[in-house]
């Protein structure tokens, strides 16, 4: 289970006192569910991803069939799990990772070599990583879609 | 006389009688002037010519070419005939027979006939018997004369046993032989007793020649006194001498033509006698030789019985050869008691070789005893199941030979173990080692016709199977050949049909029909594509046994590896996914191992799209299904470097 954490801004407009009040109202409503459902733990989600706001949970198997609908800027995915294989390119590896209680799926994360993580990723652990999805561009300036890559990564 | 010598007689004599005339022997004292067949054995065709009969041994002696003379045909058990050479043996002796298709007629029908054992035959037995006794020496009536009653009553008895039909008129010869010569001697008495009457008168005459000489003598001497008177006288006298010289040479003459006759009788009935001996001598009528030899001895009593043959006549030669000395009556008599001896012997030697079970050594004793006494008495009455149990044998062995000559190898195998059950003692060893070899031979050829074949040597395939036809005519493996021919001379359209299929990449379609699809192996070009074809399918077949195997003894990664692995040799060799067996095998292993497929097939798919994270990931679940994965493990590395390589903003 993942969990996407959204960057963006509220609205803008003013119209009227009305509206303001009828607008904080609202707000103080959701910060108040909100509240509640941290408080309650339902957002979590078993895959130890953390967000600020809830979204589509991420579906490995969706990620298989189609990585690039989840390359929405802005978008990060946390995922907990436990590191099965590091290969290493050059400088960057290559860290596939299963997910609990889904032990024959492997999700393969980029760890490019100018990213300093907080934890040292060793095989056989759990970390959680905290990734975007991104499309990059090849040598031959072909698109590379669909590519999580990892910003940080913590133990555990 | 020596045994030997007696058989060579004897040999010479039957074979004469048998073939129709007198054989002279081409070897004596057992060394072979001919070819060389220990124990008379026949030899083993070792070579036949075209026409397919067996090559004469004197032709193609091996000996001469420093190589082994064959094995002898069936063992011991032809001792008197040797048919490849066309010779019998008689006691160490071979003699050229010339004609051995009578001698095995004549014994075949010896087989067959019926023992004589009637009471008109053992009359007959007793009558030669008894004249037997008569002539025996030292018998007593052995001091009679010409004319004696003894002689009379063995006249009389041959005429008696002359008339018993299987005597074939020897009796009545031998008879008229005896009667013809006591007449002889009877005309000689005559001639004699003139002799006596002419002595007398030449006696009478002489006498009377001396009267008359006394008185012309006393005439002579009062001749002077009375001159006159005694003239008459005197002259009476000396034509009386005159004309009683003259009879007296008369009578001498006339007994001296006399003489001559006596002595010219004499001489003629010797010879004549003699040759009636020789002629029942020939006929093997021994009993009627030793009879005649011994009243010869009474007929013709001046000591004389030197037989009146030339030596350099085949008679002369015969007995001379031996002993080096004249030929005598002695002789004659001597060699028809040891035959009647030696006929005698073999028979005892059948009877006890039948005992044993051995019908070889039965067999052999039995053609001896036919061969040289086949009017004796233990010869004509030999029983009819010993008849029938040796015609059992013999006819199982000239079946053998026959079939040996025919080059029929398998019958005469199945032939030898009919005769070991028959015949304890048969020694099938080397018939079979013979058989056997050429066999053998013959497969040889056959499979070296099969290789120059495959080699598409049509030439050296046909002379392999005609090799092989000519050594083992009737070989079973030959029908192969046979086919094969057949098939190359439909071989055309076949090509034509292989062709297509083979550019059509229908190679089961050729396996499937291999063994018609042979021939084109002819064509150097097309055998290339033949074994292509075969090796190829043979290659999948037990590539697709080894991968079912695998599938069945681990369902969950068998299937798998199965797959990738069918994929893999598709990849290296296109001609594979050619092969329906092998296709219908990938989609049962792909429905075996739908995950793993379908997780490289969704790899492949992304990478297609550029969907480089999702490729990965595929690839990953297809190395969970199947860890050993080449394909998972190679996509993997090769995405992986896409996107280690790639920029991001």
């Amino acid at each position: 289970m993942a969990t996407r954490r959204s960057k963006k801004k509220g609205g803008r407009g003013r119209r009227g006192a009305n509206s303001n009040m009828l607008t904080l109202v609202i707000i103080a409503g959701a910060v108040l569910v909100l509240a509640a459902l941290l408080g309650s733990g339902v957002l979590k989600g078993r895959g130890g991803a953390r967000e600020s706001e809830p979204v589509a949970s991420f579906r490995i198997a969706d990620y298989r069939r189609d990585g690039s609908r989840f390359a929405s800027a802005g978008n990060t995915y946390v995922f907990d799990g436990r590191v099965e294989n590091i290969e290493t390119i050059g400088n960057s590896r290559i860290v596939s990772i299963s997910i609990q209680d889904n032990p024959d799926e492997r999700l393969p994360l980029l760890v490019p070599g100018d990213v300093r993580l907080r934890a040292n990723l060793t095989r056989g652990d759990h970390f959680i990583f905290e990734t975007t999805c991104t499309t990059g561009k090849a040598q031959d300036g072909s698109q590379v879609k669909g590519v999580l890559i990892v910003r940080n990564a913590q133990s555990k | 006389m020596k045994t030997g010598f007696v058989g060579m007689f004897l040999g010479a004599l039957v074979i004469g009688a048998w073939s129709g005339e007198a054989q002279m022997p081409v070897q004596s004292g057992g060394t072979s002037q001919g070819t060389p067949q220990p124990g008379g054995g026949a030899a083993l065709p070792s070579s036949f010519d075209a026409s397919g009969s067996a090559a004469k041994p004197q032709q193609n002696d091996p000996t001469r070419r420093g190589e082994t003379p064959p094995p002898t045909l069936l063992g011991m058990e032809i001792p008197l005939m040797d048919p490849a050479s066309d010779t019998a043996s008689y006691n160490g002796g071979l003699f050229d027979v010339g004609n051995n298709a009578a001698v095995r007629a004549r014994f075949e029908k010896y087989l067959q006939q019926i023992p004589d054992d009637s009471a008109e035959s053992k009359r007959y037995r007793k009558i030669i018997d008894e004249i037997l006794k008569l002539t025996q020496r030292g018998g007593h009536d052995s001091h009679y004369s010409i004319g004696s009653e003894t002689l009379i009553r063995v006249g009389k008895a041959l005429y008696q046993a002359n008339e018993f039909p299987g005597d074939g008129g020897q009796s009545g010869v031998l008879a008229s032989a005896m009667v013809s010569a006591l007449d002889v001697q009877r005309a000689n008495l005559s001639k004699a007793a003139q002799n006596a009457a002419i002595d007398a008168e030449i006696d009478k005459l002489v006498r009377k020649m001396d009267h008359a000489n006394t008185k012309n003598a006393w005439a002579a001497r009062n001749f002077e006194k009375h001159k006159i008177k005694f003239t008459n006288d005197m002259k009476d006298s000396q034509h009386a001498i005159a004309e009683g010289t003259a009879s007296v040479a008369e009578k001498k003459t006339e007994k001296g033509v006399n003489t001559t006759a006596i002595a010219a009788a004499l001489f003629e009935a010797k010879v004549n006698y003699q040759f009636v001996l020789l002629t029942i001598f020939t006929q093997r009528r021994f009993d009627h030789v030793v009879i005649g030899t011994r009243v010869y001895r009474h007929l013709f009593k001046d000591g004389d019985t030197k037989l009146q043959v030339k030596e350099d006549s085949q008679f002369g030669k015969i007995f001379s050869q031996g002993t080096g000395m004249s030929p005598t009556i002695n002789a004659l008599d001597s060699a028809a008691s040891n035959a009647r001896r030696e006929v005698d012997q073999n028979i005892q030697a059948v009877h006890s070789a039948l005992a044993c079970n051995r019908l070889g050594e039965a067999t052999q004793q039995l053609i001896a005893a036919v061969a040289i006494g086949e009017y004796m008495q233990s010869v004509a009455t030999f029983p009819t199941e010993a008849r029938r149990r040796i015609a059992q044998y013999w006819t199982l062995r000239k079946r053998a030979y026959t079939a040996l000559n025919a080059r029929d190898y398998a019958t005469v195998e199945e032939i030898a173990s009919k005769m070991k059950e028959l015949d304890t003692d048969f020694d099938d060893s080397l018939l079979l080692s013979y058989t056997t070899g050429k066999k053998r031979q013959s497969d040889l050829a056959i499979r070296n016709a099969m290789k120059a074949l495959q080699a598409g040597d049509e030439e050296k395939f046909n002379k392999f199977i005609e090799e092989a036809g000519t050594i083992w005519p009737r070989n079973p493996n030959l029908d192969k050949g046979a086919d094969m021919l057949n098939k190359i001379d439909a071989g055309d359209p076949l090509k034509e049909e292989f062709r297509n299929l083979y550019k059509l990449g229908e190679f089961r379609r050729i396996a499937a029909d291999r063994e018609r699809f042979k021939i084109v192996n002819m064509d150097p070009e097309l055998a290339k594509q033949y074994e292509e074809v075969i090796t190829l399918v043979m290659k999948i077949d037990g590539l697709l046994e080894q991968l079912k195997t695998v599938a069945q003894q681990d369902t969950t990664l068998g299937p798998c590896m199965a797959y990738e692995k069918l994929i893999e040799w598709q990849k290296e060799d296109n001609r594979y996914t050619q092969d329906k067996e092998m296709m219908i095998a990938l989609k049962d292993y792909e429905s075996l191992a739908h995950d793993f497929v379908q997780a490289l097939r969704d790899a492949e798919g992304c990478e297609k799209r550029g969907e480089y994270g999702s490729a990965l990931s595929c690839y990953y679940r297809a190395q969970c299904k199947y860890p050993g994965s080449n394909i998972a493990k190679e996509g993997i590395r090769r995405v992986s470097d896409i996107i280690v390589n790639a920029t991001y903003p």
